[in-house]
């Protein structure tokens, strides 16, 4: 289990997370919706171990993050795909997905790459096996990214506005695979702002605002217009992104 | 065959001189990349108390004559702490101190210039900071320095012309001596001139090269 408890960050005099709670179980597909420096990333960042937390905690499967021994055993649980992609630019896209099963998990190189071929033939790259990402259009790019999370076979997927950087044919692309990797029953936590395709594929929706978690509700309840819909700063919300 | 002549001898003498200054521009530059290289890692690191004296010692030797050092090593430090150094020992810790003060503000920029975000990716993947560090950033430092790498060792073979004046018999100091005995200086310094200017353009085109083979991976492909 995923548990994020009281969790507070603060960069200088601005807070951005302020006593987050959150639990996500195996299994969930978790959706974290929010306007823009709502603290979003910075939970995902949190989670990952990127950003030390100036309180509360953030424990994966009994690992706490902010404990320098557990956080490599905390990272080996989960795996992160990246607004941006992030992909290492020197390496190919086999090399890119293979790199951390290789290094962190010790993984046999040969085994690896075979599985690392078979995701990239899974995501429709089995001819970019060989591209370096410069070669790769962004949603080529974002689609090695996940392969590069789904290698590590992580219990739990962070995603982090994956198709935020991408137009609207790559974006159906990849909401494409996460729909997949969704009914599979991979375990998600799902920033975005893509509010449609996380009513479909989410159990459960949290809303975050000024780095406060406003709500956490059942998707279905979430929409309701007794639940989620019932806070003016929810409705605010999802009713500007339906215009835009 | 009179004393004052140019002979086909005094080019064997130019090659011999070549051969000193090439070996000792090699072991300097490859001092100087280890020296240079690791301080670069130690500011990467930001480790405390050497970061800063590593940028002092870099600056004092980046912003001071390479003659004046060379006449500090050769004659100033064997005054004061009674040592004996021979001309070529000053040569080679001379020379190799000041490229490292150089590639060390090579290394530093080419760390940096790595996108901190791929930084963040691979340390979210569980590598550790030495993994990051050769997986990720060195490879690519590698080729991003490749280019000022390659100037600078351009420069450096220059540089070590000033070694003469210690008296290593480097290319300059044959030359030198040729053209005392000679009385020849558009024939001795245009022969040791030219072989200067090839030895730089074959350090040059190895460095182009080299950075051809690093940098496949970029979307650069000229203007």
């Amino acid at each position: 289990m995923l548990k994020v408890e009281n969790v507070k960050k603060a960069f200088g005099a601005a807070t951005v997370l302020d006593g987050v709670n959150l639990t996500v179980s195996p299994g969930e597909v978790v959706s974290i919706l929010g306007s823009s420096g709502s603290g979003k990333s910075t939970l995902i960042r949190c989670i990952n171990g990127l950003e030390k937390l100036n309180g509360g905690r953030i424990v994966i499967d009994d690992f706490d993050v902010a404990k320098p021994k557990e956080l490599a055993e905390a990272r080996k649980r989960s795996a992160t795909v990246f607004q941006l992609f992030n992909l290492y630019p020197h390496m190919t896209t086999l090399q890119n997905i293979a790199l951390a099963p290789v290094e962190v998990l010790k993984r046999p190189r040969a085994e690896v790459e075979q599985e690392a071929r078979a995701l990239l033939a899974s995501v429709g790259l089995s001819d970019k096996v060989d591209a370096y990402p410069a070669h790769l259009s962004g949603g080529q790019r974002q689609r090695v990214g996940i392969c590069r999370a789904l290698a590590m076979k992580p219990r739990y997927l962070l995603l982090d506005e994956v198709t935020s950087a991408l137009d609207p044919e790559m974006t159906a692309e990849v909401l494409a695979i996460l729909a997949k990797l969704a009914r599979e029953g991979t375990t998600m936590l799902f920033v975005t702002h893509e509010v449609d395709f996380a009513r479909q594929i989410s159990n459960r929706i949290v809303f975050l605002d000024k780095g406060v978690l406003l709500v956490d509700l059942p998707t279905k309840k979430f929409f309701a217009a007794s639940g989620g819909l019932a806070q003016p700063r929810i409705a605010q919300f999802l009713s500007k992104m339906k215009k835009d | 065959m009179r004393y004052g002549d140019f002979t086909t001898y005094d080019l064997l003498l130019l090659a011999q001189g070549l051969g000193v200054t090439v070996g000792l521009f090699l072991v300097t530059s490859l001092i100087g990349l280890v020296i240079g290289v690791l301080w670069g890692v130690v500011r990467f690191y930001r480790i405390p108390l050497l970061t800063p004296l590593i940028t002092f010692i870099a600056e004092l030797l980046k912003n001071s004559p390479v003659l004046v050092q060379l006449f500090l090593v050769f004659f100033g430090f064997p005054a004061f702490f009674h040592l004996n150094v021979t001309p070529v020992q000053a040569a080679i810790v001379t020379l190799s101190a000041n490229t490292a003060a150089f590639i060390y503000v090579i290394a530093v920029s080419a760390i940096e210039s790595v996108g901190r975000e791929q930084i963040d990716a691979a340390r979210a993947f569980g590598l550790s900071r030495w993994q990051v560090l050769r997986h990720v950033i060195a490879p690519q430092a590698a080729a991003f320095s490749i280019g000022p790498l390659t100037a600078l060792l351009v420069n450096q073979l220059q540089v070590t012309s000033l070694i003469s004046v210690i008296g290593v018999m480097d290319l300059a100091k044959i030359g030198a001596t040729l053209n005392l005995r000679t009385l020849k200086p558009f024939i001795v310094w245009a022969v040791v001139g030219l072989l200067y200017y090839l030895t730089a353009k074959l350090i040059a085109a190895a460095g182009a090269r080299y950075e051809t083979r690093l940098r496949r991976f970029s979307e650069f492909r000229g203007l």
